[in-house]
């Protein structure tokens, strides 16, 4: 089967202006050639496959909506080739469009001042969709969403949530091939995402349509991709199943540990300190041990470690020695702390 | 997928209709605008009036009085009705990265950014200029003259409202490059309004800057319709051959603002996300 998005050895420079401080600096800056070239994508190559969801993650500044503006054909790659459904989609940008949907989390493409529906009648003719796609469409919409009740308010009076949710509705609304999501659950509630995290489960798998997801909120990915892309600096980091991600990180726990309140109050504090002196004790007590991670989680201390390396029996008694415990969880590895692993440059 | 199901034109009739239905939503503006006007009007009449005053002939550059007053509450009224704040929305659309998501609409930008503010265009003829000519019509006592001139001055205005549009268009494009508006769009307003005759009638220019201004678009975008409207003594072959100039600079603009488009979208870095 054709990939329905192949890029190769994509990469894309920006031309930066140097900025100087100061009132004198911003003066000196109308005349300056001092250009630095950023890398924003250093040859990025993926292929995807009609009807995944891929989950596209990396640190803020790492290039991914670089990248999605390139496929959406937005911007034209410095160097490599993109194809969306065989076609490069700067060079087609409106036939590209006709079988692309966008959302961004932050911003709407719903009309303003008018109720949602007139919106997607507005969109229903810019697509040229057909009247019974059309219905059909909104037809599915409401098997799947409580919607209806939305239609008749302009967007301005829409909360969030709900603007999200129908602006998720209105990128799907032609039928496109790609629908890239850009932190769609970004400011939302808990039952709001998970609404809108089930909402775009059905869509693709109602309509075989391939989602390309960006987003910090590990629930959306754990909920929704099988692949993720990640991605820093420009380049690719890691491009496989989250499973294996986490077979390759298979001897990480996290041992969860809660100490017996101090009388003083000085709880928290107390917690604080012993989190950032507890890595060098371990690792003093434990030659042996080289990766480790300490982290406060409300009254609980997290330690990430790796059993290979030290068994988690051994550090639990070392930390018995310390002070009295009076709770212990120990938990495989999130999604969450392989990504932070990832991005701190623990998998290289 | 059955794409055209609908006949094309569809799509550049729902964002008329769209932008009707937002413009009467936001009907209180209307009311502002035209109160902003009269103020406008109230000064100029004053100003005007005491110009004529210290000059003690009854027309100045040949034009009287009530001619330049005709024509400045005219101009006044069609600035009202081409001003879209085109520039501004766009600007401000490219810093905040949300002009990406009308970038990647199936339709041609620049098309569909016209079609966006079409419904704008019409209602704020219905609501501003044409009130404001009757007015006139009126209350001078046909002072103006009906006949095949209507006809010039209606082709005139679109023409005219084109090339605004593309003038405005191509200093909304310099936004991508300086990623701040206010600065360019005062300079722009600044310029278009005085040059093109709406805030002083060009007969009142002196010779040397006449000669330039006649050679620069703006003109045709107030001044040539205007005239159409208040000046007796065109011929209708005069009347054609500026049409003309018109067909010619909105020709002009529309192709430089395309080509600039094109060009500065190859190298913009489109803020956010």
């Amino acid at each position: 089967m054709e990939p329905c998005i192949q890029l190769k050895q994509i990469s894309k420079e920006f031309k930066i202006l140097n900025r100087r401080q100061g009132l004198k600096g911003s003066i000196r800056d109308l005349f300056s050639r001092d250009y630095n070239i950023i890398k924003a994508v250093n040859s990025v190559s993926m292929d995807i496959m009609q009807g995944e969801i891929v989950g596209y993650l990396g640190p803020n500044g790492a290039g991914k909506s670089t990248t999605i503006k390139m496929m959406t054909g937005v911007l034209e790659p410095t160097s490599g080739e993109i194809l969306v459904n065989g076609r490069v989609p700067y060079k087609n940008r409106t036939q590209n469009a006709q079988e692309i949907g966008v959302v961004f989390g932050q911003r709407s493409q719903l009309w303003w001042a008018l109720p949602v529906i007139e919106s997607f009648g507005i969109l229903k003719d810019i697509y040229q969709i057909g009247d019974k796609n059309y219905k059909d469409m909104l037809d599915l919409y409401e098997s799947l969403v409580d919607v209806k009740s939305l239609y008749k308010k302009p967007v301005r009076q829409l909360s969030l949530g709900q603007r999200t949710l129908c602006d998720i509705l209105a990128a799907f609304l032609h039928n496109p091939s790609v629908v890239f999501l850009d932190e769609p659950t970004i400011g939302l509630d808990v039952s709001m995402k998970s609404k809108i995290r089930e909402l775009i489960k059905s869509l693709n798998r109602e309509k075989k349509t391939t989602v390309i997801l960006t987003t910090h909120d590990m629930g959306d990915v754990d909920a929704l991709c099988k692949r993720i892309v990640i991605i820093d600096k420009g380049a690719v980091l890691y491009d496989n199943d989250i499973d294996s991600l986490k077979r390759f990180f298979g001897a990480y726990r996290t041992l969860k540990v809660m100490f017996v309140n101090e009388p003083s109050g000085k709880n928290q504090e107390l917690l604080e300190k012993t989190a950032v002196e507890l890595p060098d004790q371990l690792k003093g007590r434990f030659p042996e041990m080289r990766y480790v991670s300490v982290s406060v989680n409300e009254e609980w201390i997290d330690i990430l470690i790796n059993e290979d390396e030290v068994p988690m029996m051994k550090v639990l008694n070392y930390m018995q020695e310390i002070r009295k415990i009076i709770n212990v969880k120990i938990e495989e590895i999130s999604t969450e702390s392989i990504i932070k692993k990832i991005y701190e440059g623990g998998i290289r | 997928m059955s794409k055209a199901a609908t006949p094309s034109l569809s799509k550049y009739k729902t964002l008329t209709r769209a932008g009707i239905m937002e413009a009467l939503t936001f009907r209180a503006s209307y009311v502002i605008s035209v109160l902003g006007n009269l103020v406008y009007l109230v000064v100029i009449y004053y100003l005007w009036k005491a110009i004529y005053a210290s000059s003690n002939v009854d027309a100045v550059n040949g034009m009287t009085f009530s001619d330049t007053m005709i024509y400045l509450v005219l101009a006044a009224a069609l600035g009202n009705f081409l001003e879209t704040y085109l520039v501004w929305d766009i600007g401000y659309d490219i810093q905040t990265g949300r002009i990406v998501l009308n970038i990647i609409k199936p339709m041609d930008f620049q098309v569909y950014t016209f079609f966006n503010y079409s419904g704008k265009y019409l209602i704020s003829f219905f609501t501003t200029f044409l009130p404001t000519f009757i007015l006139v019509y009126l209350l001078t006592g046909g002072a103006i003259v009906i006949g095949i001139n209507i006809l010039f001055f209606m082709v005139g205005v679109i023409l005219g409202l084109l090339i605004n549009f593309c003038i405005d268009f191509f200093v909304a494009t310099i936004c991508l490059y300086t990623q701040s508006t206010w600065g360019i769009n005062i300079m722009k307003e600044v310029i278009v309004m005085f040059v093109s005759g709406a805030v002083v009638p060009l007969a009142f220019f002196p010779e040397p800057l006449k000669t330039i201004v006649g050679y620069l678009p703006f003109q045709a975008i107030y001044n040539t319709p205007l005239q159409f409207l208040v000046n007796e003594s065109l011929t209708v072959n005069k009347c054609i051959e500026m049409l003309l100039w018109q067909v010619f600079w909105m020709v002009l603009t529309l192709a430089a603002s395309r080509l600039f488009w094109k060009k500065s979208l190859k190298i913009i870095t489109v803020n956010g996300g």
